[in-house]
């Protein structure tokens, strides 16, 4: 099935998404960047260049570079007076009234140039999916005419798509957040882009999602944000020095990127230091920008711009009939809404509603047109609905412990395995015991079912092979059988009520696991490290033993009281502290004891080398001894 | 395992067995094969998708490490306009090429080459000038070297002549 795309076809910057495993997801350009500058440019040798590489050149090729063609697209020459006179490029009265770019005297209609654009995302995706993309949904503003419509339609058309359907924007943004699944809500969605700014109130629920109202302001975005730290940085300079880093390009490159990055990590700390070094130089020598901006400063300098958000949102809440109180829910869309201050005024205007952030806000347009591609396209309907088991399972293993087997949150049917040993010399049988839950203390979970497997063949610890399988079919039903690897003998419980669990009890469950997470993980750690220290200590003994009397005296006289001291400990349930500086004396011990084996006359075959390596993949757990 | 997979069939084998109507088992078992047949498809695909994806994050992972080390490196080349020839110097000039070195050696290689025509693919035009000894279109002076796909040279470039 060739796949639909979703595209968010911006003024400044574009985006593509795709559905995959059921799940939307942005896909990055060839050039590895997750949004594509909406630039096409016409070089003098003829090139065409769209994109990352067009807007490289547009300085050099100021009038043959077309930017924010979506301005322009449907519209009629006597409508765009105002666009004309902010581009560097010329536009010109088309056939009947319309828009052409004039371009080395050539003429493009935008949808000629969206077009373009929409080619390259399109091409980019190709080669990520490893198929050619014949099908789209494209997304325009709330407030496009059908002319406008129709001509972004014709740009699909153009670049050799098929438009499945034009969507709006802040519907695609409350698709990206499932909102039109719920029941009846009034949404506002606040889009404050790199240029435009955008607010509409949508009414949504029972899979309708309509448009009560917009407004906006044309020419408000991030770069005006971004502007206003340039100045305000230059100036402070220059009051400093006397110098004008804006009549330098290097230095005003390295400035406008400095306040970008300024811009962003103010949205996350309260102070940043401003550091360009070697920014300039006059007669005394090099000059350096160091300036540390608090948030409150960059506050202070654009606070009229977040000021001119307040207009278009009263405007657009008066339009829909609505008040604060009626707005159920706020979706930020756009890079900038993640500037504080905008946040804030978004809390103040919607009486103290926590906007929807969760999903990117550069991306959450893309994100929504490609789930509606994917609804559109049916690619919801073949998928079988696989289930999950909403909790871990797993077997309680020595120092009284959950060992999962599997995971929480694992798609069924599937199957598991892992294999255990014996904790002590000799032991005849194991005892299973199935959990259920998330804490790392076996008793904290439920008991599921236990079972007995005997049988086994005399050896000392560690050396029998218990394999221990899980296996769940797609019905939920828990299978759990342990096998002798030796004998070959097995037994097994079959559990039905593994999945029974309603959802406030596994929420429980898994809330329960996160509050106590600190607490479990120590326990853990504190039985893992006795664990460990419990079977050096056997080791000793073992190597002491096989050693016989050829262990040196001294040696043996430290070992033993050191395995003594770990029983114990072991008993005693030391703290780790204790538990670990153990390990550390048993393991020299023990290293000095292996090379006293190893230069003695008779070794015995398989010391205690072969031991320590198959701890590797044999799981050191504990089976009740019987 | 065989006794396993006996023990495990019947309980798996009942739960299926009793939703489909016996009249069409045929059509059942097509259908059942090829939604099998899907699946392991889409296992395949998906296992395909994410090596190519870990190759991916794992590039862009070594990218945007690479990336934040190029503003100590610029200045670093910044200061030493400043210096003069002594011995301390040509020490430090000798660092900063090893910078450049690692960066090539991670991919990145770099570009300073001054007089070469404007190629958008590794430069970004900052600033135009009037160069009569310069064919138009070319690069005239570099303002910041670029690194491999990390970054575009920043350069001047000489104005296309009317």
């Amino acid at each position: 099935m060739a796949t639909a795309v979703g595209i968010d076809l911006g003024t400044t910057n574009s985006a593509i998404a795709v559905v995959e495993g059921g799940r939307p997801t942005v896909i990055a350009s060839a050039e590895g960047s997750r949004t594509t500058p909406s630039v096409v440019a016409f070089t003098e040798s003829g090139e065409r260049l769209v994109g990352q590489l067009a807007k490289r050149q547009a300085v050099l090729n100021p009038r043959g570079t077309i930017y924010s063609a979506k301005r322009f697209i449907g519209r009629r020459f006597e409508e765009v007076d105002e666009e004309v006179r902010t581009v560097t490029f010329d536009v010109v009265d088309g056939p009947n009234g319309s828009v052409r770019f004039k371009v080395h005297d050539k003429l493009y209609a935008p949808e000629e140039i969206s077009a373009q654009v929409l080619r390259k995302l399109v091409d980019d995706a190709g080669k990520y999916l490893g198929e050619k993309v014949r099908e789209a949904v494209i997304t325009v503003p709330a407030y496009f005419n059908d002319s406008q419509r129709q001509a972004t339609k014709d740009a699909g058309k153009i670049a050799g798509l098929e438009v499945l359907r034009i969507v709006n924007e802040p519907t695609a943004a409350a698709l990206a957040y499932g909102l039109d699944r719920k029941g009846h809500e009034t949404v506002l969605v606040f889009d404050l882009g790199g240029g435009t700014f955008d607010v509409s109130l949508l009414d949504v629920g029972d899979g309708v999602v309509e448009v009560r109202s917009t407004s906006g302001d044309t020419h408000l975005g991030g770069d005006d944000f971004d502007r206003r730290l340039v100045d305000h940085l230059a100036d402070k300079f220059k009051n400093d020095t006397g110098i004008d880093l804006r009549n330098d390009a290097q230095a005003l490159q390295r400035l406008s990127e400095a306040a970008e990055k300024t811009k962003v990590e103010l949205s996350s700390v309260t102070q940043t230091q401003v550091s360009l070094p070697f920014i300039t130089a006059d007669s005394s020598g090099p000059k350096h920008l160091t300036e540390t901006v608090t948030r409150s400063t960059f506050e202070q300098i654009t606070a009229d711009l977040v000021e001119r958000c307040l207009g278009p949102v009263e405007q657009a809440m008066a339009d829909g009939k609505v008040s604060a109180n009626d707005i159920d829910e706020v979706i930020l869309v756009g890079g900038s809404t993640r500037i504080p201050a905008v946040q804030k005024l978004v809390r103040r205007l919607t009486g103290g509603k926590d906007p929807n952030m969760s999903v990117n806000p550069d991306e959450v347009v893309a994100l929504g047109a490609a789930v509606q591609a994917g609804v559109l396209k049916g690619e919801v309907k073949d998928v079988l609905l696989l289930d999950v088991t909403p909790l871990s399972l797993g077997v309680e293993t020595r120092g009284g412990v959950m060992t999962r087997i599997i995971e929480r949150n694992t798609t069924i049917p599937a199957r598991r395995s892992e294999v255990f040993s014996t904790a002590e010399d000799d032991q005849p049988a194991v005892d299973v015991v199935v959990l259920q839950g998330e804490r790392e203390r076996a008793a904290d979970n439920r008991v599921l079912g236990r079972f007995q497997l005997t049988g086994i063949r005399p050896a000392p610890r560690g050396e029998p092979q218990v394999e221990v399988i899980f296996d769940i079919d797609a019905n939920g039903i828990l299978n759990v059988t342990a096998r002798d690897k030796d004998t070959g003998a097995e037994q097994g419980i079959t559990i039905s009520e593994s999945s029974n669990l309603d959802t406030s009890e596994v929420e429980r469950m898994v809330t329960d696991a996160e509050a106590n997470q600190a607490q479990d993980r120590r326990l853990r750690e504190a039985v893992d490290a006795r664990n460990t220290l419990d079977s050096i200590a056997h080791q000793v003994e073992k190597t002491l033993s096989d050693l016989g009397d050829n262990a040196p005296a001294h040696e043996r006289a430290r070992a033993e009281m050191l395995v003594s001291e770990t029983r114990e400990a072991v008993s005693d349930e030391a703290p780790v502290e204790r538990v670990r500086e153990l390990t550390d004396e048993l393991t020299q011990v023990l290293n000095g004891l292996m090379a006293a084996q190893s230069s003695a006359p008779a070794p015995p075959p398989g010391g205690s080398s072969a031991t320590a390596s198959d701890d590797d993949d044999v799981v050191d757990a504990d089976f009740d001894r019987v | 395992m065989t006794a396993q997979g006996d023990a495990a069939n019947p309980a798996a084998g009942t739960g299926a067995g009793a939703t489909p109507p016996a009249s069409a088992p045929d059509r059942d078992i097509a259908e059942l094969e090829d939604r099998w047949l899907r699946a392991m498809a889409e296992l395949d695909n998906v296992r395909k998708r994410h090596s190519r994806e870990l190759e991916r994050q794992r590039a862009a992972e070594r990218a945007r490490v690479a990336s934040v080390w190029l503003p100590v490196l610029d200045n670093l080349e910044l200061a030493l306009g400043h210096a003069s020839d002594d011995p301390f110097a040509e020490g430090v000039r000798a660092t900063l090429d090893q910078a450049v070195e690692v960066l090539a050696r991670l991919g990145y290689p770099r570009h300073d080459a001054t007089g070469v025509p404007f190629d958008p693919a590794v430069h970004e035009v900052v600033t135009v000038q009037d160069d009569p000894d310069a064919p138009p279109n070319a690069v005239v002076r570099v303002l910041r070297p670029g690194y491999g796909d990390l970054r575009p040279a920043a350069v001047a470039v000489s104005r296309q002549r009317e």
